[in-house]
């Protein structure tokens, strides 16, 4: 074959082409040439006279020079001769390399849409989840100078401040150029589209101004107009509140609306962008703080020095630091403590970024989301070692275009750039796709709000931060899945190559692309275990037990404070609306209490044991609590252990009793039998409480607490404006809840009920960060799938097409088809065990992190990780099968033909 | 009426239209394509590999045909042409054109009717 490539490129050699090019004629003619010998040969022309008729037709009046010359323009030679720098033709090498390339990647279609492909899912799964990093721990508030802004908490209240604490704070501190108080708020909202329960914010006068924040209409309330307790009406509208539920009206400041059935004059509206200081909670309006009274109707705590429901954030005055900022406020903490002990003994504080209630919310997202963008990465790196395979492989297929290269004078560097300019044109067109899909779906993500009776929503829209992160990316997967195939490329031997010879290093690289498949075996293992363990979590999260039966139970929320009426009005609200649903066809058993457990809604005090001398503000124990109605446990189906459930008779007039869970027992009573026992509320002033009930432990505030002690009050003696009805009826929840609204409009038709719905439904937001992790790991274990499967297709593919000399050999010598395939698939398997090995390791170490997120994931699952085992040697079968099937159909004799 | 012949040079537009019309049903290689003319004329028309390559480069690079290297199981990757979209409305008009001709010469070589 080789003499009729030499005739052929001594012919061409006065034409001077690109080396590339000239190879392929190279190739083409001399197949030609070989075919039209073997005819020759085969009508019985001896071999030499066969030879010479050949080589005749190829002289042919040096047809081909002359035919070449017109057709092939003469091709720019490659600027580096040998010796020569050819740095000053930089850019134009350039041109040429990029035009080269896609003449390359349009040669082989199929290879360039792999790789981009896989790239842009790579690409684009990173882009979206940075996009979510961003939102939520890079990207500042859309405020004046965020950075000097920052979120005060307490080492022992967390994120929360009592108002006078913040007061004298925002009066006593030297280092803050203000102070500013807020807490989110439920209200009623008379509007165009009805009476509805909307979330705002409660804001102290000088909340805007110290934000530096500017209106779209009107104007801010300012500390002026938030001087005295029910003495500022006013309200500041968000725009999307202002859009949807007032229609944009152009002349909406000055008007008056109502909030809680009393006027308020809407002073402006606040700029899109601005959805106040917490980056997932966008409320709907913004109140004067001193109308606290009027907006938590029956719970005035202004002057309260115990309740801490406040988050403060402040700006630092110029040239302070944030630990100067803390040492000042620790000595206002100090003063406070001496001043107020009871309430501020130990009094300590810490500086947080704003935007995730302190570091409440911001750890736990900063976390989960990191955690999230590693998993991603991961992904990444799959795709990499998926194209670094590939493009080893066809580096391999193109060994004598390099060897033409560097025998023509190309020096190391040129073709070095050729190889990556290639992979970069890849993978920034990859990057632009994932960008692409990136940009779609972060877009409906900021516009999807979470199915909650509460303004979950967070912009997670990419900004120029985003579109850097996609450059990045791409520029370096590119450089990534490319520098070893480049610098191999780069160290052909032309002699060798020329020869058809496999070099030292094409050994080597065979060696590479398979530590690259066990590699992405291993990845692919990681994530697919991950996925699967919190798939197995969150099964077993579902299944598990709650401390009460979510079945069957029917919800429906309304707050009467709201809607003004007095504790003597509300009480007899509640009586008659229980009595009523009561009634109703289908209902086993009704209760009302002022929340439920597992929704965002939870409260919580602090109780002393009962039989304590000498109590210090130390003893104190946090407890959550709830009000309920009697009938609250059979409804729940709460197991009640000992004792009693409350009876209507429990009312003012009688002893203060209560019905504790079995850590409440064991922690505040120390004792696994409290009934008839005493616990103690407040320090001075106290009061004893009697133990009527015992019940089972259970999930309250979220599904990873560990046994939280909780205490339930008898409703009839401690009135609470905020009502949930729970029915508990065999009928279809949907069907249930029309007949729980019309009870209640029967008695106040103006009034707006929330969170309508099966008990199912509402514990949405306990499962959420569950739901979600779940979600983001199965699409990444989906997307590793793919980019396994299409690696271990390639390497089998290419260990197929290597050997089909090898493989006919050995058929033509009667191997069976087992030996076939255990020489196709023996190293598949191999490479697949090794991955899968690490993989599992790596999966264990993994689980750890992820049983820290998704709850009940338990790291060391033996069906998750035998899933994942079975699921990966699957995925090897499958992807092996056709390249497999081709090696037991190759004939031998054509296999020995074949070069 | 009568259509109007363009002159064109029917010497080089046969060699076209021959290796056109050969890739018209299904991609060929070069071997394949100068095998098929040999054997259809009988062997009166042969192209030999000096001056088939050329041509059908100049065709690719007209954009009528497009190469690509195919790789076939148990075979050596080959080059093979098909007809592009254009190359085929080149082949039409290229016919029709060659079948005017073709009648044209006809008329005048037949033997006149004594």
């Amino acid at each position: 074959m080789s003499t009729w490539e030499q005739e052929i490129r001594e012919r061409l050699a006065g034409l001077k082409l690109d080396p590339a090019r000239e190879a392929e004629i190279v190739e083409e003619v001399a197949q030609h040439l070989e075919n039209r010998f073997q005819e020759l040969a085969e009508s019985g022309a001896p071999e030499p006279e066969a030879r010479r008729l050949a080589l005749e037709e190829l002289s042919e009046g040096g047809l081909l020079e002359r035919g070449l010359r017109q057709v092939e323009e003469r091709a720019p030679r490659d600027p580096v001769v040998i010796g020569g720098g050819g740095r000053g033709n930089f850019l134009p090498g350039i041109g040429q390399d990029l035009r080269f390339g896609l003449r390359q990647l349009r040669r082989n279609p199929s290879f360039a849409a792999v790789a981009i492909l896989s790239l842009a899912l790579g690409i684009g799964a990173n882009a979206l989840v940075f996009s979510v990093v961003n939102a939520t721990v890079l990207r500042p508030l859309p405020i004046d100078h965020p950075e000097q802004v920052v979120f005060l908490e307490t080492k022992n209240a967390g994120p929360s401040q009592s108002f006078p604490n913040y007061q004298d704070l925002r009066d006593r501190n030297r280092t803050f150029a203000g102070l500013v108080g807020y807490r989110i708020s439920p209200m009623e909202l008379e509007s165009g589209t009805g009476t509805n329960r909307i979330w705002g914010y409660l804001a102290t006068g000088n909340y805007f101004d110290v934000l530096g924040v500017k209106p779209a209409v009107g104007r801010f309330f300012h500390q002026d107009d938030d001087l005295h307790p029910g003495a500022s009406p006013y309200a500041v509208l968000s725009y999307g509140a202002w859009q949807s539920r007032f229609g944009g009206d152009p002349a909406i400041a000055g008007k008056t609306i109502r909030i809680n059935r009393l006027p308020f004059t809407v002073l402006g509206v606040a700029r899109a962008d601005f959805h106040g200081t917490e980056l997932f909670y966008w409320p709907d309006v913004w109140v004067p703080m001193m109308m606290e009274p009027q907006i938590e109707v029956g719970n005035p705590w202004l002057d309260n020095r115990s309740t801490w429901n406040t988050w403060v954030i402040g700006r630092l005055k110029p040239g302070v630091l944030p630990a100067q900022a803390v040492a000042d406020l620790n000595t206002v903490g100090a003063e406070l403590a001496h001043e107020h002990p009871a309430e501020n003994e130990g009094l300590e504080f810490l500086l947080a970024k704003p935007g995730l209630i302190g570091s409440m919310i911001g750890g736990p997202a900063k976390a989960f989301t990191l955690g999230v963008l590693g998993l991603a990465g991961l992904v990444l790196l799959t795709a990499c070692a998926n194209l670094a395979s590939l493009l080893a492989a066809r580096a391999a297929d193109r060994q004598r275009e390099m060897a033409i290269r560097v025998s023509v004078g190309a020096d190391r560097g040129r073709v070095i750039r050729q190889v990556l300019t290639e992979a970069l044109m890849l993978s920034v067109a990859g990057g632009a796709i994932g960008y692409g899909l990136a940009l779609v779906l972060s877009h409906l993500l900021s516009r999807w709000r979470a199915p909650l009776d509460f303004p979950v929503q967070v912009n997670v829209d990419p900004d120029w931060r985003v579109l850097c992160f996609a450059w990045g990316a791409s520029i370096l997967a590119g450089i990534l899945f490319a520098a070893v195939p480049a610098w191999r490329a780069s160290n052909t031997d032309p002699n060798a190559a020329m020869k058809g010879a496999v070099p030292a290093w094409g050994r080597k690289r065979a060696a590479f692309r398979d530590l690259l498949v066990a590699v992405q075996v291993a990845i692919c293992f990681v994530l697919l275990s991950s996925c699967l363990l919190s798939l197995r979590g969150l099964q077993q999260a579902l299944r598990m037990h709650l401390g009460f039966e979510p079945r069957n139970v029917t919800v429906a929320g309304f707050d009467l404070g709201l809607a003004g009426y007095s504790e003597a009005q509300g009480r007899a609200f509640q009586h008659r609306a229980l009595r009523d649903v009561q009634q109703l066809p289908g209902v086993q058993s009704a209760a009302y209490s002022n929340s439920m457990p597992l929704s965002i809604d939870q409260s919580s005090t602090t109780v002393f044991p009962a039989g304590q001398a000498n109590l210090q503000p130390s003893d104190r124990i946090g407890v959550t609590y709830y009000e309920v109605s009697p009938g609250f446990f059979s409804t729940l189906g709460t197991t009640l252990l000992a004792g009693r459930d409350f009876a209507w008779t429990d009312d003012e007039k009688s002893p203060l009793v209560a019905v504790v869970n079995r850590a409440f027992a064991r922690r505040v009573m120390h004792t696994e039998n409290p009934v008839g026992g005493r616990y103690r509320e407040g320090l001075t002033n106290s009061r004893l409480v009697e133990v009527v009930g015992l019940v089972e432990d259970g999930k309250y505030r979220s599904l990873t607490e560990s046994q939280e002690p909780v205490v339930f009050w008898p409703m009839s003696q401690r009135y609470e404006s905020n009502t949930v009805l729970e029915v508990k009826s065999n009928l279809p929840s949907a069907e249930m809840a029309v007949e729980m609204r019309r009870s209640v409009a029967a008695l106040d038709p103006e009034l707006p009920l929330f969170g309508v719905g099966s008990l199912n439904q509402m514990l949405g937001f306990a499962f959420f960060p569950t739901h979600a992790a779940a979600v983001a790991l199965s699409a990444f274990g989906g997307l590793a799938i793919m980019l396994a499967g299409t690696g271990l297709y390639g390497l089998v593919t290419h260990a197929v097409t290597r050997r089909v000399r090898e493989i006919g050999i050995r058929m033509a010598l009667g191997a069976q088809p087992v030996e076939v395939l255990h020489l196709v698939l023996g190293k598949t398997l191999v490479l697949l065990a090794i991955g899968s090995a690490v993989g599992l390791a790596l999966a264990l170490l993994a689980g750890q992190v992820l049983a820290s997120i998704v709850y009940e994931a338990s790291p060391r699952d033996p069906l998750a990780l035998g899933g994942v085992v079975v699921l990966m040697f699957s995925l090897g079968i499958l992807s092996s099968w056709l390249p497999a099937r081709r090696a037991l159909k190759i004939e031998p004799k054509t296999a020995l033909r074949y070069e | 009426m009568e259509e109007k012949v363009p002159e064109v040079d029917w010497k080089k537009v046969s060699a076209e239209l021959l290796i056109l019309s050969l890739v018209e049903a299904r991609p060929r290689h070069g071997y394949e394509i100068s095998k098929l003319i040999e054997q259809r004329s009988g062997g009166t028309v042969r192209f030999y590999v000096a001056s088939l390559y050329p041509l059908l480069y100049r065709l690719e690079k007209r954009g009528w045909l497009q190469g690509r290297w195919v790789e076939k199981a148990g075979q050596r990757r080959r080059r093979y042409y098909r007809l592009t979209p254009a190359g085929r409305s080149v082949l039409g008009s290229q016919r029709r054109g060659w079948h005017t001709f073709v009648e044209a010469v006809n008329r005048i070589t037949e033997a006149e009717p004594a």
